[in-house]
Formats: structure tokens, sequence, C-alpha cells
């Protein structure tokens, strides 16, 4: 596998333009959702299947004033996916070799159970129940390029590139933590915050749900272990006590 | 030759066969959702065809395990001695010594084997519907998810155990569910009681 | 921009007052940030927390109106506090000059200056004579302590401009005030630098001019004129708007700010004596001294060979103004609603949304014949005749449209606010039956032409004799097809003779007959040169007779390292990317700051043109001169100004020698809190009881009104929205008109985020959708809580067509300019807010 790639987003640097969203419609083809001003710039309200990414603004008193902070949100590409752990359908979520989480839709059998999966409450379903989100443009990253995001993002609030190569960049910009670094065994989606995740509307510990590792560790073993088992005991079975005897039974009688 | 008489009428045969086949076509393709296994894509054709097979498959299932609560939710409610005997022998299973009670019109392995087929079978049939129509709903679709391979994974274990029961280690026990007809002789010795409640000589 | 975009970098302090660039400039952000990342500190000088204030060191909130104030503070904290750069203020600026000493300030006379009659409502200006010695030179004193000079006067101006005071009158807590105050002036050294970036926040008042100049003020007390990471940065508000003030879009001026001659000027020797400044100074520049030669030239480009010596090249057939006529936005539709009009082109614009007081300016088009709406869509402006509130049966006027294709359908230039003219070709062909603007022109040029030629008229010399030669001719005498590079050359300018420089000795051949010019040093005042707009000369140039199109430039070369990128497309004048870069040097030409030296005197290299040695390396300099201290031929650095120092004191205003603080034409304040001049007193009233117009109402310190309001854009809407309305994707994310108020303001009217509001002024009213938010906060003013509400002016009642979208904000604001430019005061007039 290529050396694995990421999304660095840094709301420090986001100036809340929302190039990002146009952009992402703009490559991917995706309509516009009739809206409402809902009292907030915020605009859709939420993630759609035609909305892959958009800029969540949170805004707070703090003593010196005020905080406005603009955060992009999307599909984290988690190493660990839930999604892709919970997927029935064989190559409807799959890794690309840059490490994105991509899709087919052709593959896809819409039954969402990757929404249920994802800690962050991403996947989204088009009018035809397939699933849609942000696969880091997967078409154009394979081909050198930038995700349309990243290109368009003037401040550099959304950078692409090498993911250690990343990383290092947002220590040096004195980052001390890395949103996704280590979470779900890294995401590909990495933010640098500077305050704490919640404050940027992040979950502190982000985990896929525990009775899906639970279902991926113990049940899906255990489905073919107890098949087996079965088939085994009986075979056990049949070598020392063997079948019954019509005739014995009738003599035990 | 023995006397033949009747264990099974015609609709239960036919039910018990609908339940098992669709039962089968359920196993079948969830171990191809479980296992990504495409080497089903030549039966089913794709995924997406085998999951419209395995929901609407789920339905005839259901259906049918519901038809089958006609035959033998009664008896398998129905407890006297013979069941203690039963378990106090294992049925007889473990030692070909072992004095097994006469049992009634199904004994008590078959008994408990029916309850929990049938929690299981509702309980997936539940879950299974809870997974289809009401996908998006995180909180239920987890819970469903969860209970849904729990009782995958019992059923997984349930029907070689029914199998190797009723068509290998009782020999003559097949014949109930093909013709429903067996020997009243064979009939008395696996289901004394009914076949005296039955009134057969 | 005095600088440009890039160079934003290499500032140490930037101050973002009166513009929003996160928002409406969003590119900028990436110098900005730039300059963060080096440690620059940024401070934002806002009513309300703007996105760009969230990326600010320093937040300073300020309501309104009060830019004079606060800047006056800073000059005043400069001057006690010595910050300033005293070898850069008394070297280039006209601290030292001598002014009348009959000259009294605002403070002297209760918020006038010296000069005023109250009837005209205008100032005699000559007590704001400088004092001239015997030969006619401006009398200095270097040492600034005569009462008289220029910086002693600046001192006394602005000695009531005390923390306390400005606190009172902007709003802005003492402290804050302070600290924006220290960590600007600390640009006042050598070896650091500020810039200032503006945009129509601080133009759209009617003391915008004057926001402007206070500003001036303070970056020539701190040096920070002419050097790298420093300037008066003008954020234009469109991607062209430069390149259509450059080439005299505006009513008092013809291209390259070459004034618009007046009626009582009678020929083009008058006009020179009028517009020619003159200096006495033999180091002074005074490039504009070279006025005669534009003018001329420019006649040449517009009448060609119709223009000639004996005809005066053609003057007599510029349309002229009549003295003191104002052309100005407001007045136009001030004289369309009073029947003045018979016709108008509203030509890529939209005043049915855009104008300010838009119910008057909707008012004033119903008394039109005809109208001719030239567009990309059809706009709240060409249906104005079937808008709200009006009955399309009443509407005599009679709507043209004709569809114009957007900018990515043609080819051309853009001039950005960096001044940098950058070619860019056509991606598509234009779509339907749409045009590009020269072809529209092009047609009703030719068709005005013919109908003058066949049935004469009135007046037709300045039609038939214009010169149209840009491209080639049909059977009909039309152009087939404009050729956008015959327009790019015209601008340029041709030799159309060969043209010798006649100082040199024998005189030498500066360029060949038929070829485009190289640069507008070249151009003549005999005819022998034409130049469409002498700014531009250079930009589509000839060397060695090969023509080339300097703005299509897109090589990467940053030879200084400042981002100047001078082989980058063209920008004027003459490629200069930052202008006044004299002032970057001291006077021996040494960079005041060697690590962000724009250019330097090399004593010793030989100057290719001259043989001589002794040239200037780096951005290209402010004029070939040696440095100041060249005791025969050094030259002051600000060219442009007859005195070549930079004006601290500016008699050239119409309000002022220098800026004082006054209440918006609307304000909550009964009183001016400085002074007992309210708003400023040259402005134009255009109502008073029982005089003017209904429409032109104001109400200022009125219970009914109690709010100040303020309109601006959004980063996803293009100025009125025609454009973005019309997009799904930006109206998704913007999909209604909303007013902004603080907490405060909403718990007292019982408003919650999200609620319609109506949102009303003397003059109209538009409903909006609030947003409560801790960005805004009420003011403390003059010891009372005033509280401030901001709206969009993207929106207009057509589309969306549901009309879900809200109507423009303009139909709050007012009929009131400034008291130079007359644009509109947009930004501050009081409003009422209730929930709807």
């Amino acid at each position: 596998m290529a050396q694995k790639k990421s999304l660095l987003i840094s709301p420090e640097a986001c100036i809340g333009c929302r190039a990002c969203q146009t952009a992402c419609k703009e490559w991917n083809q995706l309509s516009a959702a009739k809206t409402k001003n809902a009292g907030t710039f915020e605009n859709p309200p939420d993630l759609n299947s035609s909305a892959f990414n958009k800029i969540h603004y949170v805004e707070f008193p703090v003593e010196s004033g005020v905080r406005w902070l603009f955060v992009s949100q999307r599909c984290m590409h988690c190493d660990d996916a839930g999604c892709m752990k919970i997927c029935p359908a064989q190559g409807a979520l799959y890794r690309t070799a840059e490490g994105a989480v991509a899709y087919n839709k052709r593959k896809c059998i819409g039954c969402r159970l990757c929404a249920s999966a994802c800690p962050f409450n991403v996947p989204r379903f088009d009018a035809n129940g397939k699933i849609a989100k942000c696969h880091m443009c997967s078409d154009r990253i394979s081909a050198g390029l930038q995700p349309a995001c990243a290109k368009v993002c003037t401040t550099g609030g959304i950078r692409y590139g090498d993911r250690d190569d990343l990383i290092a960049q947002a220590r040096k910009a004195g980052y001390a933590r890395i949103y996704g670094e280590a979470d779900l065994s890294g995401l590909g989606t990495l933010y640098a915050f500077r305050d704490a995740p919640r404050l940027y509307g992040m979950n502190e510990k982000p985990a896929i749900p525990e009775t899906v590792i639970f279902w991926n560790n113990v049940l899906k073993p255990l489905s073919y272990l107890g098949l087996g088992g079965a088939v085994a005991l009986a075979l056990f079975h049949y070598v020392t006590v063997g079948p019954k005897k019509h005739e014995e039974v009738d003599k035990g009688e | 030759m023995s006397k033949m008489i009747r264990k099974a009428n015609a609709f239960e045969i036919l039910n018990h066969w609908v339940l098992a086949v669709s039962c089968f076509v359920l196993v079948i393709s969830g171990f191809g959702f479980l296992f990504h296994l495409e080497e089903l894509n030549s039966v089913f054709g794709s995924f997406s065809r085998m999951k419209a097979i395995h929901n609407w498959t789920g339905l005839v299932f259901v259906a049918s395990l519901f038809l089958s609560m006609f035959d033998y939710l009664p008896v398998s409610l129905r407890y006297g001695a013979e069941d203690i005997g039963w378990i106090k022998t294992a049925g007889g299973y473990l030692s070909k010594r072992a004095v097994v009670p006469p049992q009634d019109r199904i004994n008590t392995g078959q008994k408990f084997y029916y309850l929990a087929l049938l929690a299981a079978g509702y309980a997936i049939s539940a879950s299974g519907f809870t997974l289809w129509f009401m996908a998006g709903n995180r909180e239920a679709v987890l819970i469903a998810h969860l209970v849904h391979n729990i009782c995958f994974d019992m059923v997984v274990i349930m029907i070689p155990v029914h199998i190797y029961l009723a068509a290998i280690v009782n020999p003559g026990a097949l014949r109930i569910m093909i013709t429903g007809m067996v020997p009243l002789e064979w009939a008395r010795s696996h289901y004394g009681k009914w076949v005296k409640e039955m009134g057969y000589k | 921009m005095t600088n440009n975009w890039i160079d934003i970098k290499n500032a140490d302090v930037i101050l973002v007052m009166g513009a929003n660039p996160a928002e409406n400039h969003p590119i900028s952000m990436r110098w900005i940030m730039k300059a963060r990342e080096n440690g620059a500190k940024l401070i934002v000088v806002d009513p309300r927390f703007t996105k760009t204030a969230t990326k600010a060191d320093i937040y300073a909130p300020m309501r309104s109106g009060a830019d004079i104030a606060f800047l006056g503070g800073m000059i005043k904290y400069i001057i006690d506090h010595k910050r300033y750069f005293r070898e850069y203020v008394v070297n280039y600026t006209n601290a030292s000059f001598l002014v009348n000493p009959d000259f009294r300030d605002a403070g002297q006379l209760a918020g006038l200056f010296s000069g005023y009659d109250t009837k005209t409502r205008k100032y005699d200006k000559k007590t704001w004579a400088f004092q001239m010695d015997e030969n006619g030179v401006p009398k200095k004193d270097n040492t600034l302590q005569n009462p008289d000079c220029v910086f002693q006067l600046l001192r006394k101006h602005y000695a009531r401009y005390t923390p306390e005071m400005v606190s009172e009158i902007t709003g802005t807590p003492k402290e804050k005030l302070i600290e924006v105050y220290e960590t600007y002036a600390s640009t006042g050294r050598p070896d650091r630098s500020g810039t200032e970036l503006y945009a129509m926040g601080w133009t759209q008042h009617t003391v915008g001019t004057q926001n402007i100049r206070a500003m001036c003020i303070v970056q020539l007390l701190l040096g920070n004129m002419g050097i790298a990471g420093g300037g008066i940065n003008a954020l234009r508000g469109e991607s062209n708007v430069q390149g259509s003030t450059d080439h005299g879009l505006l009513f008092h001026i013809l291209t390259g700010y070459l004034p618009a001659p007046t009626a009582s000027v009678v020929d083009l020797k008058a006009y020179n004596e009028k517009n020619t400044p003159k200096t006495k100074d033999p180091k002074s520049v005074n490039w504009w001294g070279n006025r005669p030669k534009y003018i001329v030239s420019y006649l040449k480009a517009i009448y060609g060979k119709h223009a000639t010596k004996d005809n005066d090249f053609g003057y007599a057939w510029l349309p002229k103004l009549d003295e003191g006529m104002n052309c100005s936005w407001l007045m136009l539709f001030d004289q369309m609603l009073k029947g003045k009009f018979e016709g108008f082109f509203a030509w890529g614009q939209n005043p049915a949304c855009s104008g300010s007081n838009a119910g008057k300016v909707r008012k004033a088009m119903a008394r039109l014949k005809w109208m001719v709406n030239v567009n990309l869509f059809d706009n709240e402006t060409g249906s104005f005749w079937k808008g709200p509130g009006i009955n399309p049966a009443d509407i005599k006027t009679e709507v043209f449209m004709l569809p114009a294709c957007s900018s990515v359908e043609k080819e051309g230039s853009l001039t950005n606010s960096s001044r940098l003219a950058q070619w860019r070709y056509a991606a598509i062909e234009p779509i339907g039956e749409s045009l590009p603007d020269s072809e529209i022109m092009n047609e009703l040029y030719f068709r005005v032409k013919r109908l003058y030629q066949k049935k004469g008229g009135k007046f037709s010399a300045p039609i038939v004799n214009l010169a149209w030669d840009y491209g080639e001719k049909g059977p009909d005498g039309k152009i087939r097809k404009i050729n956008i590079h015959e327009v790019a050359k015209e601008i340029n300018g041709y030799y159309l003779e060969d043209v010798y420089d006649k100082k040199a000795t024998p005189p030498k051949l500066l360029g060949k007959k038929g070829e485009l010019c190289a640069t507008f040093v070249h151009l003549q005042d005999d005819g022998s040169t034409s130049c469409g707009n002498w700014i531009y000369s250079q930009s589509y140039t000839q060397k060695e007779g090969k023509i080339i199109n300097m703005m299509a430039r897109r090589k990467k070369t940053d030879p200084t390292g400042l981002g100047l990128f001078p082989e980058w497309a063209w920008c004027w004048p003459v490629n200069r990317r930052i202008l006044y870069n004299r002032a970057s040097v001291d006077p021996q030409g040494r960079p005041w700051d060697t690590k962000r030296a724009v250019i330097k005197w090399n004593a010793t290299k030989l100057d290719k043109n001259t043989q001589k040695p002794g040239v200037w390396e780096g951005d290209v300099p402010d004029g070939p001169a040696p440095p100041l201290a060249d005791e025969k031929a050094g030259k002051y650095p600000f060219i442009m100004r007859a005195d070549g120092m930079g004006a601290l004191f500016g008699p050239g205003l119409s309000d002022g020698p220098f800026p004082e603080h006054y209440e918006a034409l609307e304000s909550p304040l009964r009183a001016n809190v400085l002074s007992k001049q309210r708003v400023n007193p040259v402005i134009k009233i255009f109502y008073e009881k029982g005089k003017g117009a209904e429409e032109d109402v104001f109400a200022s310190s009125d219970a009914r009104f109690p709010y100040i309001g303020t309109t601006y854009r959004v980063t996803e809407h293009w100025q009125t929205g025609v454009m973005t309305r019309h997009a799904p994707w930006q109206l998704e994310m913007q999909p209604q008109q909303f007013v902004e108020m603080s907490e405060e303001l909403a718990k007292q009217k019982g408003i919650r985020s999200g609620d319609k509001v109506t949102v009303s002024s003397a003059r109209g009213k538009v409903w909006a959708v609030a947003i409560v938010t801790e960005r805004f906060k009420p003011f403390k003013v003059a010891g009372s809580t005033v509280h401030e509400v901001g709206l969009p002016w993207c929106f207009g009642w057509q589309y969306p067509e549901d009309g879900s979208g809200g109507d423009s904000s303009n139909l709050l604001t007012p009929t009131a300019g400034d008291a130079n430019t007359m644009i509109p005061e947009t930004k501050a007039f009081m409003v009422n807010v209730e929930k709807a």
C-alpha cells in the first residue's frame, strides 16, 4: 500500500467560507436542498446524501468575549472503520490505496447498518437507499490530485497529504494532541484542535458501538464454530454411542 | 410388516419443509452476509438480490413458524412425569441401556427444541424486520443486529442437531416428515404415551 | 491598494477596520494567516465579532460611524507617546509645512474649520493654504516646533481625542483602545511595518473619505507608506472594480483619473491650466504635471484621426459637466425621481436592491420611459414594475432585457485590488443569445452612429468621429466581431509618429510610428501618441518589434522574496507593485528595513539607459531619480502630489484638512459628544421638514428607531445576489435575509434565534430571520446603552421565486452621501426591530 494519505482539518485556520462545501458538490455533482435560515449560518442543517461535508459553526462566550469556531465535518475515514466492519455486502465499502473509506453504490445493498456502526454518524443514503458520504474524492486522489475541498481551501483549513507529514506539520504548528492520530487505529481525517474536542462538537473518545465489537469478535466466529461444533458433536455421538436401535428399545420395554 | 399409523398430516409435513427450506436459505445467505461469500453470487446473483431474497424468505419463515405453532405449541407446553423421566435418562441418547418413559406426541427433547426454535425464530424474525424496516434508527438497529446474530448462532447450532437426531441417530424418524406414516411398533417405542392415548392397540 | 494582496504577509501588524476580509475577501486571509504564522498581530475593529475577528489577536468592538474618533485617538496616542517615525515624518510628509496663521481647527471653532459658510454649507479654503517662501515653495520648520506647522496643528487638533472621549463616542472599552493603539503604534519604527485593510465599512459613510484620510495620517506618522507590509489597502468588493474605476467609470473622472471636463472649461488649454498642478520645488517630481500629455493621448485614442491639433484634439466633443454638477449615484436616482431622465441603461447592476434607499430607487425607475437591463439574469431592476406593492398597470416604463454573457464566456483583462491587470481567456462560448458586453456596445454604437449619419441630429460629432477599430469591418461598416486585444492595445497606446526624446542630444528614438507604446513616460502632448488610459501604458507593449501582452504573463519569479512576482501579469503603474516605494528608503536610498527591502539604491552599478552609475534595485521605483539626499537630482517620494510630500494636512478635501468626528446623518445621539457640530457640515441634506422628497426622510435620535443598523455581505452571495441566488448551492448555504443582534437586545424584544422579525427605518421595512448572537454586544455610548443590528444586502424579492429569500436591506438605508465622493451612507443608520 502506498503511503497513507489523510486530510488535516485546522479549525484555527478555517474562516468558514464554505468553499469546501461548494467544491464538494461541484466535483461530486450533488444537488442542493431547499433550506431555511434557522438562526445560524450553518446550512444545510446536517450532512445528507447531497452534502458530504459541511462547516459546523460553534459559538460560545468566553471571558475575553466570544469564540466562533468553524469545524469541517465529514467522513473520518477510520482505520478501524465500524461501517466497513458491519457492512454485509462484499465490495460496497472498500479501502482505497490511499487509505480512504470509499464505496461502490452498485454493490451497496442499502441495509444502512453502516450508519449504526459509525462512531461519527456519517453515512447517509440517497433516494435509491444507497450509501452517500465523503469518499475523500477517491477518484481524484487515485489520479494524484487533492480532494476538491482541500484544493479550494485558501487558508490551509483543510490540507491533504501524507499522513505522517500532516501530523508532523500540526505538531510543528504547536498542536500537542492531534485528534484522530490514534483514535480507531488512526483516522484518515485528522483535526488540529487547540482545545478539548467537545468544544468543536467532537466526541472525546470516539468508538465503534460495543455491540458491534462484541458481534464482530464473538458472535461472528461463534456462528461457524457453533455450526462446526454441533456437527462434530453429532459425529462424536454417532461414533461413541451410535444410533438408537428400534428393537433394543422394544426389548427394554 | 407392522401396521402403519399416521404420525403427521400433510399440512404439518408441508409446513415443516417450508420452514426447513426457508431456514436453510436464510442461514446460507446469512453466512454470505457475515463472511462476504462472493461465491454465493452464482446462486443469488448479487448481494442486493441476496438481501431481497433473505428479507422475503424471512417473511415466509416467520409465517411458517407461526403455522407450526398449531402443530407443536400445545404439546410442547404439556408436561408430565414422562418428561422428568426423559430428562433423567437424557432421552436415552447417552446410554443404550437407559430406559426412557413412554413419550407424548413429541418427546421432551423435541418439546424443548421446539420452544427454543420458536423463541429464536421469533426473535430472529423480529430483529430481522427491525433491521429491514427501521434502518436509520441507530439504537434499534444496533440491538436488532445483536439479537439477530445471537439467534443466528443459536439456529446454526440447532440445525445440525435436529438433522442428526431426526435423520441419523433415530433410524426411521425421517419417515414422519416424508409420508407421515410410521410403523405402530416404532411409534410405540418412541411415542408410547401418545400411541396409547390415540387408542392404538 | 497602495501595496498588494500578497504583501499583507510582510506585515508585523495588520489592522482590519471597515472590512471583513474573511467573509468578503476570503483569499486575502491566506496572506493574513501567513503573516500571523510569522508572528504578526491581527487587530480587528468592527461593531460585530466577524469571521475575521475569529482569527484576531485583538478584537475591539466599535459602534458603526465612529471610526474617525477611534483613529483620532490613535493619532493622539502616537504623538503623545512619541511613537511616530520622526525621520520619515520630517523628510517625507508635510508635517514641517507652515500653514496660514489664520487657520483654525475644529477644536477652536466648535467642530468647524475656519472658512465655513453656513449659507452655502461650504468651506472657503483660503486659510487652509500653506505659507510660501519667496521661491513659491512651502515654508518649513524641520524642528516641527513652529505653532503654525502641520505637526503642531495636528497635535492640537487631536488633543481632544483622549481615550476617555474616544471611548465615550465609539463605545470601545478604554483598555481595548489603548491595547490597539499600543500594538499598532509599535510599527512606528524602521524595522516594523503595519498595514491597514478597509472596504465599504469605511467608505460608505458621510465621513467616508475622511475615515481613510485619518488612517493615512496614522500610516504617515508611523512611516508605513511605501514599505513592504505597509500601506493603505482598499479591498475592492468586485473582481474588476479597480479596473472599472481606472477606466473612468465614475462621473467625475475620465480614464486614468483625469478630471472630467466641466462646461466652463471651454478648451484644452483651459482644461490643462485648471487641472495641471504646478510646483516650484525642484525636488518635487509632480507627476500630474504631465497631465496635458495624457489628455491629448486620450483624445487621440478615442477620436483617432479626427483629433487634430487644429480642432483641439476633439476636446470640444467630450461630454461636459455643468459647473458644480454632481452625477453620483444618489443624484442620478434623485434626478430620475424628479423625472429628469427618459431612459436608463442598467448595465451589470441591480439598483433596485443595491442602491441605498432602494424604495426611492424603485419609485424613480417608474418615472422612466424606457429602461435597458443588461445582465446575466433578469433581476429586481428589470422587473421592478411587478415588484412588491407595485401595480404593473400603473407603470409606463418599457423595459428591454439584453442578456450579457458571464465573465468566463469572454476574453479580456481584470484588474484586482493589487492594481494587477490579469489577462484571462474564455472558458466556454456565450450561452444562448447572450453576448459579451463589448459586442452589445458594438451593436449599440453602430446603430446609433448609423442613425446620426442618416438623419443627422444635434452634436453628432462625438459619435460619428469616434475611433472604433476593434476588428474586421463588414460591408455595412460595422465591426463583425470585437477583437478585445485591439481594445487592450488602444488602452496601452501607440506611437502615431516616430517619437524622440528631445532632451537628449542627439534626440533619441523612443518609439517607431505604428508600434505600441513602451511606457507612459513616452506619451506626448502634440498628438504624436495615443493612449486610452495612461496608467495602463505598458500593459500591451512591443519590445524589439515583438508584441507582448504583459497582462498574460505567468512567470512565478520572486527576486525580492517579498511576493512581488514582477513577471506575473502586469500592474499599473509601470508594473510597480508597491506605490510610493521611494518612501521605503532613507534619503540616502538605503531601505529603512533591510530585511524587507522594496527598493534600494545601488550607487556604483551603471544605469543601462544613461550609462551613469547609480540604479535602483528591487521593485520598479517611483521614478528613476536618485535618492532624495542627492543635492542635484534627488526627488521627494510622493510623486503624485505637487509638493512631493505625504499629506498629514490635506487641504484638498471639502470637509476639512484634518478628519474630524461627526455623527452619521442618522445616529443614536442627539448631539455630537465632541463638538456642537452633529453631522458633517458640508454634506448634502436631501430632506428637511417640508422640503425635499418624502422618500429621503431620516430619523436621528428618534425613539421610533432606536437601534443602529448596518449592512454587509456574506461569502455565499455576490453583491445583490443576482448571480448567486440563482445558484442553488449558494442559496442552500444562505437562503434567507437575516438580521444579527445581541442576546441583550433579543431578550429585551422577546426575540429568539430563528424568529421572523421586522426591521424598519424611517424609509422602509424588511422581514428577516433573527440570528441572536454573542458576537454582537451592546455599546456603552455617551453614558447610555446603544444596540446595533446588522443585515446582509444580498437578497431580493424576485428570486427565489417563492419569496422565501426576503427583500433587500437597502430598503432601509438613507439618502445621504459622503461630503467628497457622495458614496451612500449605508453602514450607519437607525432602525427598529420587532418580532413579526
